[in-house]
């Protein structure tokens, strides 16, 4: 009921420039509200400042009653309270005994929880109440009870927990701000305001700081159905934030004198600050604790080859984050350790976290932010992530398991009472309510977050620097790289003249001599003119297989359909003498290929199929077109003497050969040049074989990049080549 | 009188069976052989030990590529960027058939090149042809360079 305020005490509200009577609660006979004026007036009052809690400022003793008046200043008005002053309680300095005896063991205790069970005893011997908890508001608001102390016949309501919303925001923003809290009576009848100033409205006064402001009816309600008929609460307020309540209740009417009061929103501070102390301590522990295990992973990282996959093997790096099992995602591959989900979840759950475009994300609930992990709660419930790089899919991942948490709630928090008059009444039952929460892990601690960030940034840097090495060693190569180049230019180039030389002398001798020679000396010389001229077409090979490597790559459209038979044709026409059965497929894709480079490809993988079937009365060349994802190509397989697949990996190396001269002849450089062909258009090459049983190669090009400058199939030159040919 | 071919060549067995082969396509034309680029150049434009030689460009000149001091390339550059040599017939022998070679070559202006074959009956029949070709059959193309030719002695 706003605008009222609860009937123990009376209300003045003054201007705060004139001091003028504003209002007053509508319990002050006439006499005493003349004299309350006439005392203010001479009153010493200390500075008050707008909006801060009520400040005692002393007694005042007025026709036999004694009050205890205290002040506050809202926005535009100067609130005074007057309570009636306690007779004696038999305590009179509660903040002494406070000090003396219960603090050194405030001072003893180790833990949150057994802080909460000295208050909860401390606080119910101050003010004598039946019921005093301590608890505790967790992320959703929802109040957990840490400790209790209860008299008989009241009930217990340790470790139950009450559900956010029997707290409304606006009343957690008024706990934070004004910490103590009293309802002396919840069968009160609210005694309302009495407007001096016929300008104002009862509402205009801001009695949100006021202790003796009148609760709203609901609330009263609240208390009335747990059976409470007085409750006091001390806000716990921990960096601005309402940590937790101390609250206490009694089946009776209760007031709480000045000085029981004093001492116990001291005694609220007082279990502030020790929490906060211990929990900055623990989580300092904490994060020392998991500061060195991340400099023993760093440092097994640096000492390795800074690959990330090197974790798998750091011990410290699953008890890093207490997880049971982790994974490390780069780009398409995973390595993990302990219980994880299946490797396509982890590729799809990194996907979507590097999505989220985060360098650390924690979830202890994950499938209510993402879906699909509803599939693997029991084993990663929780989830904690690190994104190592903006541009690539590098993710660290731990994970924890589903914990099925029992949580007892003080009724049930869903159950909402609509009575036939559409009002909300506050929830009627304070029974017992359990319910198992599932697809919740252990929580991520604030510290486990905080130091993953840091992990990430070490393991940043280690990434970062091995980049550059890397960078200088691929400097490094191409410089060697091109080297070689010119070397083997060289050397084929001068190679190539003592061949020539060698060839030109034997034929002047033959010429010029022959009839005076031995038709033996005949025969050597032409062996060793047929050996010169081979140790030259080693040379122009090598030279060829050099320069296939360098030769600028002119792509474009090339049909292979007319390649392919064009080729057949003429390299039939070679062989007059052969049976050769050419099996074709109905099409041939077209390539996006340099079309010289590939018709050297496809020039060696035909001769090669007509070579090593030569000894069969039937030639049977089947050549098949391919489609794959990562793009289209060709296979051409033979009957003729196959090879052994062990010695497949030479196959397709420089001046290898895996027949003798006589058999076959050949340099042993063709598929070497098929090999880099396919490889500098970003395609791969295959062979298969048995022996005896034929030979089967093939390979596939990437198609076309359509972003890429030159992918253009427009035979139309562009504009630019166009202004140049001009 | 026919003209004579220039002949550089710095390798002398090279230099042998390429005399050879000229001798054997019977050209009637006299071989200058010069061992490197720079002398061959000195000779085209009669300085140093050739200032004294009588005035007269060869019909051809059979270039080396690779070559001590001044290579081919560069003999070939100077030769045509010499408005008294500019228009004469430039053949290149070299040993491979190197792309980066061929494409240079003919951007700085070459008439033929020649791939020196290992077998030496195919020399003999490409250097054959090529002198035919450039020493005995081939006239100066009309226009241009034909001023040139007219201030030559013959």
């Amino acid at each position: 009921m706003p605008g009222a305020v609860q009937p123990h005490g009376r209300l003045l509200v003054l201007d705060s420039e004139a001091q003028r009577l504003v209002a007053c609660s509508d319990n002050w006979p006439a006499d005493a509200l003349d004299a309350a004026q006439e005392m203010l007036r001479n009153a010493a009052v200390p500075a008050l400042a707008p909006g801060a809690a009520p400040v005692q400022i002393g007694t005042w003793s007025a026709g036999g009653e004694r009050w205890d008046l205290s002040a506050h200043r809202s926005d535009r008005h100067l609130l005074y309270e007057f309570e009636p002053a306690s007779p004696t309680e038999g305590n009179e300095a509660p903040i002494y005994s406070l000090t003396r005896i219960f603090l050194p063991r405030l001072q003893r205790a180790r833990s949150v929880e057994e802080l909460a069970q000295l208050v909860a005893t401390e606080m119910k011997r101050l003010t004598g109440f039946g019921r005093c908890l301590v608890y505790r508001f967790d992320e959703a608001g929802h109040g957990e009870v840490l400790a209790e102390d209860l008299d008989e016949g009241y009930d217990s309501y340790a470790r139950h927990h009450f559900p956010a919303g029997d707290i409304p925001q606006q009343a957690r923003a008024l706990y934070v701000r004004n910490h103590f809290r009293l309802i002396a009576d919840a069968h009160y009848t609210p005694v309302a305001l009495r407007m001096a100033d016929a300008t104002l409205a009862p509402t205009d006064i801001d009695l949100s700081q006021a202790q003796l402001r009148s609760v709203s009816p609901v609330h009263l309600e609240y208390m009335r159905n747990m059976g409470t008929l007085s409750s006091m609460s001390v806000s716990i307020v921990i960096d601005d934030a309402l940590w937790g309540l101390v609250s206490c209740h009694d089946h009776q009417p209760r007031f709480v004198g000045v000085a029981t009061r004093l001492a116990c929103e001291h005694l609220g501070q007082l279990l502030a600050l020790r929490i906060q102390s211990e929990e900055n301590t623990s989580q300092v522990a904490e994060r020392l604790a998991l500061r060195k295990l991340t400099l023993d992973i760093v440092s097994h990282l640096a000492d390795g080859d800074g690959t990330l996959s090197l974790l798998a093997e750091v011990p410290a790096w699953l008890r890093f984050a207490r997880a049971a099992g982790a994974a490390v995602v780069l780009d398409d591959t995973v390595w993990s350790i302990g219980e994880v989900p299946e490797e396509g979840q982890i590729q799809d759950l990194a996907n979507w976290v590097k999505g989220l475009g985060v360098e650390v994300f924690s979830s202890h609930r994950l499938a209510e932010d993402y879906a699909p992990a509803q599939d693997f709660g029991d084993c990663a419930a929780g989830v904690l992530a690190v994104s190592i790089s903006q541009v690539h899919r590098h993710l660290i991942l731990w994970f924890r398991p589903e914990i099925v948490r029992t949580v007892t709630w003080a009724g049930n928090p869903r159950k909402t009472t609509l009575s036939t008059d559409g009002r909300i009444h506050p929830r009627l039952s304070f029974d017992s309510w359990q319910e198992h929460i599932r697809g919740t892990s252990q929580p991520w601690s604030k510290a486990e977050i905080g130091v993953a960030g840091e992990l990430r940034q070490a393991l940043i840097g280690i990434v970062l620097r091995r980049a550059e090495e890397f960078a200088e060693v691929a400097h490094e190569l191409a410089r060697v790289n091109k080297e070689l180049e010119a070397f083997s230019y060289t050397v084929s180039h001068d190679l190539r003249a003592p061949m020539r030389h060698i060839a030109g002398y034997v034929d002047l001798v033959v010429d010029l001599e022959g009839k005076q020679l031995s038709e033996r000396a005949i025969r050597y010389l032409g062996n060793v003119k047929d050996a010169a001229s081979f140790a030259g077409h080693l040379v122009d090979a090598l030279l060829d297989f050099s320069r296939m490597g360098r030769a600028s790559l002119k792509r474009r459209q090339v049909d292979m359909d007319v390649l392919i038979h064009d080729m057949v044709r003429e390299l039939s026409r070679h062989e007059p003498g052969r049976n050769i059965e050419w099996v074709h497929d109905a099409h041939y894709p077209v390539l996006y290929a340099d079309p010289l480079l590939l018709q050297v490809a496809a020039r060696n993988l035909l001769s090669n199929a007509l070579k090593y079937s030569r000894g069969r009365d039937l030639t049977r060349i089947t050549l098949r077109a391919l489609s794959t994802p990562e793009g289209d190509g060709l296979e051409i397989q033979d009957n003729g003497v196959g090879f052994d697949m062990k010695y497949v990996s030479k196959l397709f190396g420089v001046f290898q050969r895996l027949h003798q001269t006589e058999e076959f002849e050949g340099t042993g450089i063709g598929l070497a040049n098929v090999k880099r062909i396919v490889e500098r258009h970003g395609g791969h090459v295959w062979a298969s074989g048995e022996p005896g049983q034929g030979a089967r190669f093939g390979f596939i090009l990437p198609r076309s990049d359509p972003d890429a400058p030159d992918a253009s199939a427009d035979p139309q030159p562009s504009s630019l080549s166009g202004d140049l040919h001009a | 009188m026919l003209k004579p071919i220039l002949l550089v060549e710095d390798d002398k067995r090279d230099l042998e069976l390429t005399l050879i082969a000229l001798e054997r396509s019977q050209l009637a034309n006299d071989v200058v052989v010069m061992r490197d680029g720079a002398q061959a150049l000195d000779y085209l434009r009669r300085e140093g030990e050739f200032a004294d030689r009588a005035a007269g460009n060869p019909a051809v000149i059979l270039l080396d590529l690779k070559l001590p001091k001044v290579n081919g390339l560069e003999v070939l550059q100077a030769v045509r960027a010499d408005p008294g040599l500019r228009s004469l017939p430039v053949v290149m022998l070299t040993s491979s058939q190197e792309e980066t070679d061929v494409v240079k070559s003919y951007e700085l202006g070459v008439n033929a090149y020649v791939v020196k074959p290992v077998a030496f009956e195919r020399f003999v029949s490409a250097i054959g042809d090529l002198g035919v070709f450039w020493a005995v059959l081939n006239e100066p193309p009309p226009g241009s360079s034909k001023s040139t030719r007219r201030n030559e002695p013959a």
